[in-house]
């Protein structure tokens, strides 16, 4: 409660502060800034059941503090978001409790970030997320100092800093991790909308004497990664993007040195476990007013790993067609892509491909009339290495979507109806056999629009049906909602009721019934309070032990934003 | 006669002299095909040497890595291997010390795919071990052999929804069908898939979110590749377009770009692959974790 006290006076504080600094002719203040609490409640009966877990933190404070200054010559954009409760549930910071400084500014849900900017020249301080390119670095956070220059053509940047902090395992604790160091740079020319060509480096190398309890399995690495990216947009439309990269990767810093495998000195020298891996990605197409079209091929070495993008999935190489047109008066709006992806590219035995197919057709018949048809294919498919059955999956889903639309003087009617039929093959790699998931879906939505009221409903109706052998489920959705301005439009006032009953082959069904709304309220020109509650109740039939099972789950949001500026 | 005692002497001493110690090793049948990750994991290889009996004596460990017809395509080099001095008692050896990757040469392909990958091809192995003197490389300990298989283990490739893709708000707040494929190759024991979701706030990057942010689904599946996910309001997305709002019907025709600030909500989703007793899949992956290659998707029903 005193956090939330001290939030609100925070909160008036600098918003006094931004109108007196707004006074000032020559000084703009732009951005938002406002607090937010989350609250999240659940009630499981009977007592001692735990069949439903917690979907989100039972109390959550967010800030966000984003406003730009603006002088004529400076501009200074802060970037603060951070929250009191950490929730992560992957990384090094998954189950922490308490953090330390350090640990809390380099938490990934956390954000401290000022970028001053003096014309051409950007100092970037604090959290990052950095994107140089799609082969180098773009995925992580890193907490330091570095530079963004632009003069003229030439483009330089440099970053350093700190992508995770040292955390020490314990069992029941957090997951743990060596305290990572990391540079980026790049060094390039570009004239925007013409040409660019730049050459990327990114570094990471785990500190080894950062922890005294190392998690288990995890050894401290080492990585750097050098690419070259090109760039070029030609006349009538036609555009290539190319990049090509090597990455260096060490997988445990405690083997020794090796001569064995090439050095990239001084940025990586190789030991044992170092791996050397090349990736190239490729694009070529036209874009236009009526017509896209475009190849773009990816291929990334087995033992191609960057710091920069740590969830990479390597060894593979995809290529894909995609295109776009528009026809008859642009009354009829087509997009579609086909291609392949081909995994475990160097393992030739278990090489394992991937077809992808889309398809999407929409059509404005009449002034009432419109339809829109949908087909996506992927197949997924592996040689049968020891097995007697190589793997095979296939999942097709076809859409349609007609739309009909009648108005008078006093409304404007929209009846849609979407039926969606998903069919998902699986083959067992014993025995053969092929087994098939079907899903159907088939949903109406009524929407009527007042054109002398202000209020909006809309109704829905959903039926889905999923088969596979031995099991069938049945939803059935009726939902409607309701938007509405009140108090001279300064309230904007929505609200959703929802009902579901659902059936698990012959156990008896389950009810569900949920309600919402939200409030939100223009307090002045700059300053708005949003407010929303929701509430789910869940009952179910007899599928599950003890028969009868219920749960009752709400949440909470209030928050107050205030934008600078006028 | 002297003659025929002496080399029968000589023999003798030559059995006795490369039978002065013995080895044995057991090693996994399928090991992980990232040999640089075996030193890791002690259960891939231990090589057992029995004690000296009462005399000093030392050694190096030899090792050949072998196709299943024979030729070798690895081996230790002796004249930089590590020398050891036999023991009283057992000394048990792991895959550190039998295959040190620093003193081992590889040939043709393989040494390049080892230095590329970290792997060796995917194929049947033998893995040979022996003891030999450190000065002129005669055998101390009879060759044990063992077979192994490799094959590079591939992670679950997220189907649907595939990446960027915009779901239908009146479908998605109802449910959400996940899709991906499975484990390659089949393992021996059924592996256990841990679906999660997160959403991706305002401020956030998919990856911050998907690092930082408590799942709103996190359930396991055993056994099939597909789950349904009954959304019970938790994602609430865009329930009622606001007046002067464009209605887009359908919204699989929009793509990420053409929605609207405010319209829609982002989530991030992966699998993380584990096996029966929990512990994460994966194959000398960075994160060692286990977890997919993550994807975006999008709810939305309308656009400004």
């Amino acid at each position: 409660m005193r956090k939330k006290n001290q939030s609100l006076v925070l909160l008036m504080l600098l918003s006094t502060m931004a109108s007196a600094q707004t006074t000032a002719p020559k000084i703009k203040v732009s951005g938002t800034m406002g607090v937010n609490y989350e609250g999240y409640g659940l009630n499981r009966n009977p007592a001692g059941w735990t069949g439903f877990s917690q979907r989100k933190p039972w109390n959550q404070v967010r800030f966000n503090f984003q406003p730009t200054i603006t002088t004529p010559k400076w501009s200074l954009p802060f970037n603060f978001n951070f929250a009191t409760t950490p929730t992560n549930a992957f990384g090094p910071f998954a189950n922490i409790g308490k953090q330390n400084i350090g640990q809390y500014i380099s938490n990934p849900m956390n954000n401290f970030a000022v970028n001053p900017t003096y014309k051409w020249a950007e100092i970037q301080l604090g959290t990052q997320y950095l994107n140089y390119s799609n082969l180098s670095t773009g995925d992580i956070g890193i907490f330091g100092a570095g530079v963004d220059l632009k003069p003229g053509k030439f483009r330089v940047k440099f970053f350093k800093g700190i992508s995770q902090q040292g955390i020490n395992f314990f069992s029941g604790g957090p997951n743990g991790s060596y305290k990572r160091k990391n540079w980026m740079a790049q060094l390039g020319v570009e004239r925007e909308g013409k040409y660019e060509l730049s050459f990327n480096f990114a570094k990471g190398k785990d500190d080894v004497n950062s922890i005294t309890s190392p998690p288990p399995g995890l050894k401290a690495q080492e990585g750097f990664t050098l690419s070259m990216v090109t760039k070029i947009n030609f006349t009538k439309g036609w555009y290539m993007n190319v990049e090509g990269a090597q990455s260096l990767y060490t997988k445990d810093l405690a083997q020794p040195l090796t001569n064995l495998i090439k050095s990239f000195k001084p940025f990586l020298e190789a030991r044992s476990s170092t791996v050397k891996d090349y990736a190239g990605e490729g694009m070529i197409g036209r874009k236009s007013k009526d017509f896209d079209i475009g190849l773009k091929v990816k291929y990334l070495g087995a033992g191609f790993q960057t710091v920069g993008y740590p969830f990479l999935q390597p060894d593979r190489i995809d290529y894909t067609v995609n295109t776009r047109f528009n026809a008859f008066k642009n009354k009829t709006n087509v997009t579609a892509s086909i291609g392949q992806r081909v995994n475990n590219v160097s393992n030739t035995s278990l090489r394992a491909k991937q077809f992808i197919g889309n398809l999407n057709w929409f059509s404005q018949i009449d002034d009432h009339w419109s339809v829109n048809i949908n087909y996506n294919n992927f197949g997924f498919q592996s040689n049968s290495g020891i097995n007697p059955y190589g793997i095979k999956n296939v999942s097709n889903d076809l859409g349609i979507n007609p739309t009909y639309t009648w108005s008078n003087e006093k409304m404007i009617h929209l009846l849609s109806l979407s039926y969606n039929y998903s069919k998902y093959d699986e083959r067992d790699v014993l025995t053969g056999l092929i087994t098939s998931n079907n899903t159907h879906t088939a949903l109406l939505t009524y929407v009527p629009t007042y054109l002398q009221k202000d209020m909006t409903p809309d109704f829905t109706v959903m039926y889905f049906l999923n088969k596979l052998p031995g099991f069938k489920t049945t939803l059935l959705t009726l939902s409607s909602g309701l938007s509405m301005p009140a108090a001279k439009k300064k309230l904007q006032l929505r609200g959703q009721l929802q009902y579901t009953f659902s059936k698990n082959n012959s156990f008896t069904g389950n009810n569900n019934f949920i309600a919402s709304c939200s409030i939100d309220c223009k307090m002045n020109k700059k300053l708005t309070w949003t407010n929303y509650l929701a509430t789910n109740y869940f009952k179910y039939g007899n599928e599950i032990i003890p028969n009868g099972a219920n749960y009752l789950e709400s949440n909470f949001r209030t928050g107050l934003q205030y934008r600078f500026g006028k | 006669m002297k003659k025929i005692f002496v080399l029968a002497f000589s023999l003798f001493l030559l059995q006795m002299s490369k039978g002065q110690l013995t080895i044995n090793f057991v090693m996994s049948a399928t090991p992980p095909s990232a040999i640089t990750s075996w030193n890791d994991k002690k259960e891939v290889l231990s090589l057992f040497v029995s004690p000296a009996q009462g005399i000093q004596l030392t050694y190096k460990i030899k090792t050949e890595i072998k196709l299943s017809d024979g030729t070798v395509i690895g081996r230790t080099d002796l004249a930089r291997a590590a020398t050891y001095t036999a023991a009283s008692t057992n000394t048990v050896y792991y895959a550190g010390d039998v295959i040190p990757l620093e003193n081992m040469i590889f040939t043709g392909k393989y040494k390049t795919g080892l230095e590329r990958t970290g792997k060796l091809l995917s194929d049947n192995y033998q893995l040979c071990v022996s003891l030999v003197r450190p000065t002129d490389y005669s055998p101390v300990a009879d060759e044990k052999c063992r077979s192994f298989y490799l094959a590079s283990l591939q992670l679950p490739i997220l189907i649907k929804p595939s990446n960027e893709e915009v779901l239908d708000a009146a479908v998605a707040n109802q449910v959400i069908i996940f899709r991906w494929s499975p484990v390659v190759p089949r393992q021996t024991l059924p592996v256990r898939y841990r679906l999660n979701v997160m959403e991706v706030l305002d401020h956030q990057s998919a990856m911050q979110a998907f690092r930082s942010n408590q799942p709103l689904l996190s359930t396991e599946i055993r056994g099939t590749t597909q789950y349904n996910w009954q959304v019970q309001g938790i994602i609430n997305c865009c329930s009622t377009p606001l007046p002067g709002d464009t209605i887009i019907v359908p919204i699989q025709s929009a793509s990420p770009a053409t929605l609207a600030a405010g319209s829609f909500k982002k989530y991030v989703w992966t699998i993380q692959t584990l096996d029966q007793q929990g512990r994460a899949l994966g194959d000398g992956n960075i994160n060692g974790d286990g977890v997919s290659e993550p994807a975006i998707f999008y709810v939305s029903k309308h656009s400004k």
